[in-house]
């Protein structure tokens, strides 16, 4: 917790002088901040799920290198278990790995865009109300 | 009176915070004592096995045959750490307890001198006139 723009000591208070207006355009940027910071936890936990997802695949497809080639593999699809060969189980998973790097991707690229966005407001509302208000996350 | 203000409010800061770090410390235990569950039960099935039976373990999509050995003593290892684990929160909690009730024995000691001083202002004030 950053605990130097936590709250104002009195003089701190004091040193401020008059208050600044909060028109509507400020309250609705504090609104805004507010609902991306929300979003952006939201896709972080979506992250860190995608991630230890892939984590996995990548663990059992390192396993399967080492495996016998006459082995039948039981693949999960759907409820089901099916025994396949090895080598279409490895393409299976090779598939499923790619699919969800592209996820992670859009995941992170989404993630990037509200970053900027709230850095933006952040900007804005700090040069407008400065030590009065505390957007630190 | 705005020492005794300012006071009252670390305080009353300080309480919040040792509140969240238990609610934290039961959440995590709460969530050990459910991972224990399962991994007792796959120790009663590994227990109710036959010999030639074979285990195997979920990673993503695949079942992957597992050695009758190692995965018994992986089960048995992870159950012996959450067993410790969850001794070691339990600990934690009863010391955050502790420390809670301490912080609040401070704040009301402060709420009361608190309030004494500001009955002892008007008496000063009623000697003079």
């Amino acid at each position: 917790m950053n605990l130097s723009r936590r709250m104002l000591t009195k003089e701190e208070e004091d040193a401020v002088g008059d208050e600044i207006e909060v028109r509507r355009e400020d309250q609705d940027k504090i609104n805004k901040f507010s609902r991306l910071h929300s979003h952006e936890l939201t896709l972080e936990e979506e992250l860190k799920v995608k991630n230890k997802e892939k984590e996995e695949l990548d663990d059992i497809t390192t396993e399967l290198e080492l495996a016998d080639e006459d082995d039948l593999v039981p693949y999960k699809i759907g409820d089901a278990f099916f025994h396949l060969p090895l080598p279409q189980a490895q393409e299976l998973l090779g598939l499923s790995i790619a699919k969800i790097e592209e996820e992670i991707g859009e995941l992170e690229d989404k993630m990037a865009t509200i970053r900027e966005e709230m850095t933006q407001l952040k900007v804005e509302l700090y040069a407008r109300f400065g030590k009065t208000i505390n957007l630190e996350t | 009176m705005a020492d005794i203000q300012r006071r009252l409010q670390a305080l009353s800061e300080d309480y919040a915070k040792l509140q969240k770090d238990l609610q934290d410390t039961v959440t995590s235990r709460q969530k050990l004592e459910a991972q224990m569950q399962e991994n007792f039960g796959v120790k009663q099935e590994f227990e109710k096995l036959k010999d030639g039976e074979t285990i195997y373990k979920l990673i993503g999509p695949v079942l992957l045959k597992q050695d009758r050995t190692d995965a018994e003593s992986t089960v048995k290892g992870r159950l012996e750490f959450i067993e410790k684990e969850i001794t070691r929160l339990e600990g934690h909690i009863k010391e955050t307890q502790a420390k809670m009730e301490k912080k609040k024995t401070e704040i009301i000691q402060v709420q009361t001198s608190a309030q004494a001083a500001v009955g002892a202002g008007p008496q000063a004030v009623k000697g003079r006139a």
